[in-house]
């Protein structure tokens, strides 16, 4: 089938549900259901006119040309119907394949009048006496199939999209967990204090231990606030032992409530940015300032780091795994209500959280 | 041997130092805490051998290790990482020694046994491959046996002459073996050519002048020279500096 070459790859929306009926693979799955169609169709019938096979063949010709007209036009019109709502999209479509089987029905008993009006052999019977009846029969035909073929896209496609969406969540879920740049230098940081300090070196094989229990966890938990600052506190903790007086952290959470529940692992992979970008590039080190207020029914947190002034050239990229990955997390537990914002003028580089207090209770309850 | 330790992370230096310690032939002759102070400190100790950690404030260990290159008798560098994938790729393409941490005592010792000078042109190809994109935060100068470092930041202008480009900075005027076309690649956009032989930075440039016979000249702060503007660069000029 010709399709127009511009449009195949860049026009249509890659979420719409509805294939691509300019491609091989969905003109091969129209052929199949119009033959489908007409097996039962045939099938269906009390008296079979020349037998089987030939009924077959007849009705055969008569589905695959509303078929495949069918699949031109929806190849041509995709585009548009991508733009639509689903339920628009939907409509139109329906629409559209009734008119394309009306047109063609209209025209099948046409031609039948046209040439083969008068003669009542065996040529003639092919085609349809009756008119309306013909009409309205292929219409309601038309209807039900259609409608039933649209349903199965859509449900296909909703389908194949929460199989990716997983994937993908986990994905990135394992891709912001402990960088291993963090592991190997605790590593590192460990075995050099096993010596000269084996007491620290024990606490920090406790810490690494706890971190790694916590970013081991189900992400899609939520945890009391308490628990989730503990957390940020171990990393804290071991990127104290290595980095020494560069890293400072101050805590400004005294008047958040403790016990209300949060997503587990937004503060912590925050933090680590916070360290990873901010603090260790600098050689004077600087200071992570953790802040959190509680504003009517929502709850505020943010992490601020210094930002060394780069000459252009050099750029940092990495941090977004993280932010995309927590922000597609508070989405999930919040859905829209929750927010991570970025501001990171005037040489400061501030995360933002607000998300809904109350309902973080209410969702764990549930 | 004699070896420079060079890592900005104090446990780090410390397990090394340790090392060092249980291989006989080694004797430390220093530490530094990024890539500035061990090119500081190389001038002064000449080390064998420098224990080079890859990501660090300041100077990295990958652009340290280039400056160090520049020396008559330049060291032989090990680069030292944790996790670092496109560093680690670099150095097997062009067979130059690594360490990973934490470090093993018997790989340390085998790695020295086999270390090696790297030449300039693998040094420029390692940093190219281990951190594309990114360009060095000085130059070096040669001057007595030892280096000096610029801050990018302070240079003026670069001018070429037949055989040296002389790099204008807040502190004077060097000489450097390096050429326009690499430095203007380099430090782009930051730097722009405003002739077939000069390279100016575009945030120092003061003003620019048009002469009566229609010929452009750029001022640069604080300096009183006049930089003649090429006619078929005129406008490029132009439209950065009000850009």
């Amino acid at each position: 089938m010709n399709r127009p070459a511009s449009e195949t790859s860049s026009a249509p929306a890659p979420s719409f549900y509805l294939p691509d009926f300019c491609a091989t693979q969905s003109v091969l799955a129209v052929v199949l259901i119009a033959e489908l169609v007409a097996i039962v169709l045939t099938l269906a019938r009390e008296e079979l006119r020349h037998g089987f096979w030939i009924d077959l063949a007849r009705t055969s010709l008569f589905l695959l040309w509303i078929s495949l007209s069918s699949a031109t036009v929806m190849c041509y019109s995709r585009p548009a119907l991508a733009r639509m709502s689903v339920q628009r999209a939907s409509a139109v479509s329906l629409a559209l394949l009734i008119t394309v089987t009306l047109i063609i029905s209209e025209v099948t008993f046409w031609l039948g009048q046209r040439w083969f009006g008068g003669l009542q052999s065996s040529v003639g019977s092919l085609f349809p006496a009756n008119h309306l009846t013909f009409l309205l029969r292929n219409l309601v035909i038309a209807f039900i199939v259609s409608a039933l073929a649209l349903r199965y896209f859509y449900i296909a496609h909703e389908w194949r999209r929460t199989v990716e969406s997983r994937a993908r969540l986990r994905i990135d879920a394992l891709q912001a967990r402990i960088r291993p740049h963090f592991l190997f230098n605790s590593m590192n940081t460990i075995a050099s204090l096993t010596r000269s300090n084996p007491e620290l070196a024990e606490e920090a094989v406790e810490d690494l231990a706890d971190l790694f229990r916590a970013n081991l966890r189900e992400t899609r938990i939520q945890i009391p606030l308490k628990e989730e600052l503990e957390v940020a506190r171990l990393y804290q903790r071991i990127e104290e032992l290595r980095l020494g007086p560069r890293l400072k952290v101050k805590w400004n959470v005294q008047a958040l409530p403790m016990e209300t529940l949060v997503p587990s692992l937004v503060v912590q992979p925050l933090l680590e940015n916070a360290i990873y970008h901010g603090i260790e590039p600098l050689p004077d080190g600087g200071t992570v300032t953790i802040s959190g207020a509680r504003n009517g029914d929502s709850l505020e947190l943010a992490i601020s780091n210094p930002v060394r002034q780069e000459p252009s050239g050099n750029t940092h990229s990495g941090n977004r795994i993280a932010l995309d990955n927590i922000r597609e997390r508070l989405e999930l537990a919040y859905h829209g209500r929750a927010r991570l914002d970025i501001d990171d003028r005037g040489g400061e580089y501030v995360v933002r959280l607000t998300f809904p207090l109350k309902q973080s209770a209410l969702d764990a309850a549930q | 041997m004699r070896i420079l330790i060079v890592d900005d992370e104090p446990p780090a230096r410390e397990r090394m130092r340790r090392l060092l310690e249980d291989i006989a032939s080694c004797e430390l002759v220093g530490e530094a805490g990024n890539g500035a102070e061990a090119i500081a400190l190389a001038g002064r100790v000449g080390p064998d051998v420098v224990l080079m950690d890859i990501r660090m404030p300041g100077m990295d260990g990958v652009e340290a290790a280039r400056h160090l290159g520049q020396l008559d008798e330049p060291p032989a560098v090990i680069f030292v990482t944790a996790y670092d994938e496109y560093a680690l790729r670099a150095f097997d393409t062009h067979a130059v020694g690594y360490l990973l941490k934490p470090v093993r005592r018997e790989k340390l010792a085998d790695t020295l046994a086999r270390a090696t000078r790297l030449t300039r042109p693998q040094l420029a190809a390692i940093a190219a491959a281990a951190q594309p994109r990114q360009r060095r935060t000085h130059l070096s100068v040669r001057s007595r046996g030892e280096l000096r470092l610029i801050p990018i930041e302070e240079v003026l202008y670069f001018i070429a002459d037949q055989k040296y480009v002389t790099v204008r900075h807040h502190s004077g005027e060097d000489l450097i073996e390096e050429s326009l076309k690499s430095l203007e690649e380099e430090f782009d956009p930051d730097f722009l050519r405003i002739h077939r032989n000069s390279l100016v930075a575009v945030r120092q440039i003061a003003s620019i002048e048009r002469s009566s016979e229609g010929q452009y000249t750029v001022r640069m702060r604080g300096l009183d020279v006049d930089l003649p503007v090429s006619r078929r660069l005129a406008t490029e000029v132009l439209r950065r500096f009000r850009g």
